[in-house]
């Protein structure tokens, strides 16, 4: 079997993809997908835990089940609330909305 | 390499095959006499009008978010009737956990339906 | 679960379902008024059956909650902030166009989600309650949704809590992993007989991060200014408030034994001294230069975060009374702020800038009186409060020896006291001469409701009981 050290690895640089992603789109809908993929690298982690090292726990499971419906109404709200922001900004990039200094 | 995944590899070769020896033997034994006609894309017989990439109007955004808030919501009752039958006694309590969740999103529903979320107009 | 632990959890279950009763009402009915009353009474009966279930107290229910006194106290807090928050919105909310209702229908799910949170003994009940607080307050920062600027605040807070709750969840999930559990006491159990466990250390790292955002410890305060200024008054305090109160309870249920049990310079330890020490100084200076009120009670809140860590990281008996106790003042003197806001605004035209509150005095001698009272306990004067909290704090400091931090906590403190007092003193100035600085809203006739009235009645009374007869309180958390 993969070494559970990869999977590790593997989720660690997924959450750094999204957190980069997060960080460096400046479309609030890319940004949104880089929270949503930072969420699948937590989630990637608990299966490879619950596979690797803890079989007969079943706690894993309902942890990534619970993640993703939240997961779901996140961007749902999320995208609600984007698409508010394009009705009243005309322009969905992060940079070009600043009514407020910070 | 476990037998699972050798069974996997043939399958996935296969599946992949099949079309590629499929295309190429249509491509060399078919005739090849292209008219203005023949090379515009199919759309069910009729002549295609406009581009195939068009906006769905944004009006249908609240389909796309209910469907997934309900859709996903579903994923509950999944581990919910597996247990259901395993666990002796206490059938009532569990029966009516559910029974109590499943309303609250049919609330939703009545709620959004009552909103016009569900209207096409 | 059985029936039995029904009960001890009625003080959250009753708002939880008069939020799905709101919403069935909402199909038959709307009325903005008649959503208000429904959230209040809900928020009311769970104050009611908390007084019936503090009789069953230290109560594991499931593996998820405990229902012990912390949580019986915390619960008190977060509900009465609930309560207050939804009679404030009913005055701010008057001139809104849009629908009103859903307002309060979210509000009673976030502090629901609070609620959760402050008495979680389980990774997935935390996770739950912060989501449940996180998605409801997006909305609600969002919601007067023709004003651009609650939109931006919307957003910016939407994709950082979001980005947050990422960092809590991998935290979690890398515990799970280094662990095998999610419950709040097996992860004691891990932290101290293993204390260098990188995996584990990791996890708890991450998780900290996610808990130091949603308190607004710096370094994870940027989004605090700029979403206390975007979001309507009364989800302003909520944020404030309900928000920052959960999310200490839950830091104290998760850490508070592990640094406790920890010898005095452990990793975390020095974690938690930075991150208070850092709230407190920036949070304070930044304070300094703000001219625009709401801004500068966003600063204000981070340099109190900073306080409140201070009792955390002193640990033991002291902190378990201190910690509660200052949240309690904390959270009255900054409803009572954000309560005389709301009452001279609307979503459509706030009083933010500290110049508006010129002369505030001489028109509404009340409403400027108990901003006072309100700022005095901020700032930690005697009498308010915000003193005796501060006072419980600095004793468990002390206790535990934590001198650099009680001395930077008294230092900053002081330095505090200047913005208090320069916004205190634009009260009680004579308006300026010839512009008469008269904003829009102070025109509209100060109708203060009779509900809205008794709100801040009971805010003044209770900010100055909780100066001088700190008994009944104290007598609540088991002290001595």
């Amino acid at each position: 079997m993969v070494p559970f050290a990869w999977i590790i690895l593997v989720s660690i640089l997924l959450f750094a993809l999204g957190a980069i992603a997060l960080i460096t789109r400046r479309n609030a809908v890319a940004a949104l997908m880089g929270v949503e993929l930072m969420l699948n690298a937590a989630n990637l982690n608990f299966v490879a835990a619950w596979r690797y090292y803890y079989p007969d726990h079943l706690d894993a499971q309902v942890a990534v089940l619970l993640v993703i419906t939240i997961a779901a109404a996140e961007a749902a709200v999320g995208l609600a609330i984007i698409l508010n922001l394009y009705r009243r900004f005309g322009t969905v990039d992060l940079d070009q909305i600043r009514l407020m200094r910070g | 390499m476990t037998n699972q995944t050798i069974s996997i590899a043939i399958f996935f070769v296969l599946g992949v095959g099949f079309w590629m020896i499929a295309l190429a033997v249509s491509y060399l034994a078919r005739p090849s006499k292209p008219t203005k006609f023949k090379e515009t894309s199919y759309e069910c017989g009729i002549e295609p009008s406009g581009s195939a990439w068009y906006q769905v109007h944004v009006r249908y955004y609240i389909y796309a978010l209910l469907f997934v808030l309900f859709d996903v919501e579903v994923a509950f009752l999944y581990p919910w009737a597996v247990i259901f039958r395993r666990i002796d006694g206490g059938q009532m309590l569990l029966f009516s956990e559910l029974a109590i969740f499943v309303l609250i999103l049919v609330f939703g529903l009545v709620y959004a339906w009552r909103k016009g979320a569900l209207e096409w107009e | 679960m059985t029936w039995a632990d029904l009960p001890a959890l009625y003080p959250m279950l009753i708002p939880a379902a008069t939020a799905v009763l709101l919403l069935l009402t909402l199909t038959v009915r709307r009325d903005a008024r008649l959503a208000a009353g429904v959230a209040m009474a809900g928020f009311i009966a769970g104050l009611l059956a908390l007084a019936a279930s503090a009789a069953e107290l230290s109560h594991p229910v499931t593996m998820l909650l405990t229902v012990d006194r912390f949580a019986v106290v915390f619960w008190g807090i977060l509900l009465f902030a609930g309560l207050l928050v939804s009679v404030f919105a009913v005055g701010y909310f008057r001139t809104l166009r849009e629908p009103r209702e859903e307002f309060y229908l979210l509000w009673l799910l976030a502090v629901v989600g609070a609620m959760v949170m402050a008495a979680s003994a389980h990774f997935a009940a935390f996770f739950l309650g912060l989501e449940l607080l996180s998605v409801s307050l997006y909305v609600l920062i969002a919601y007067p949704r023709m004003q651009s600027r609650a939109v931006e605040a919307g957003v910016k807070y939407l994709i950082l809590a979001g980005a947050s709750s990422a960092f809590v969840l991998f935290g979690m999930a890398l515990t799970y992993a280094a662990t095998g559990t999610l419950t709040f006491a097996e992860l004691f159990t891990h932290l101290t007989l293993f204390p260098g466990d990188v995996l584990l250390l990791g996890g708890v790292v991450m998780i900290l991060v996610g808990v130091g955002f949603k308190l607004a410890l710096v370094p994870f305060h940027f989004w605090t200014p700029d979403v206390y200024e975007g979001a309507p008054l009364p989800v302003t305090a909520a944020v404030a408030t309900v928000s920052k109160g959960a999310a200490f309870a839950l830091l104290t249920r998760l850490l508070l034994g592990v640094i406790q049990a920890q010898p005095g310079h452990s990793t975390l330890a020095v974690i938690f001294t930075l991150l208070a020490l850092a709230s407190m100084i920036v949070g304070n200076l930044l304070a300094l230069a703000q001219g625009n009120l709401k801004r500068l009670l966003a600063y204000s809140s981070i340099a109190n975060m900073g306080y409140a860590l201070t009792a955390f990281i002193a640990g033991g008996d002291a902190a378990r009374v201190a910690i509660p106790y200052f949240f309690a003042g904390y959270i009255v003197a900054v409803l009572a702020a954000f309560g005389v806001m709301t009452q001279l605004s609307t979503p459509e035209h706030e009083l933010q800038e500290v110049e508006d509150y010129r002369g505030l005095a001489w028109r509404y001698p009340w409403s400027a009186a108990l901003l006072t009272v309100a700022l005095l306990s901020l700032a930690g004067i005697p009498l308010t409060a915000g003193f005796l909290g501060k006072f419980f704090v600095l004793t468990a400091g002390m206790a535990a020896g934590r001198w650099t931090l009680v001395v930077t906590l008294v230092l900053t403190s002081g330095l505090g006291l200047y913005y208090y007092l320069r916004v205190i003193t634009a009260l009680y100035q004579a308006p300026l001469e010839g512009e008469q600085p008269t904003p829009p809203p102070l025109h509209l006739p100060h109708r203060l409701s009779v509900l809205t009235g008794l709100a801040l009645a009971v805010l003044a009374a209770l900010l100055l009981l909780l100066g001088v007869y700190p008994s009944p309180v104290l007598h609540l958390l088991a002290w001595p």
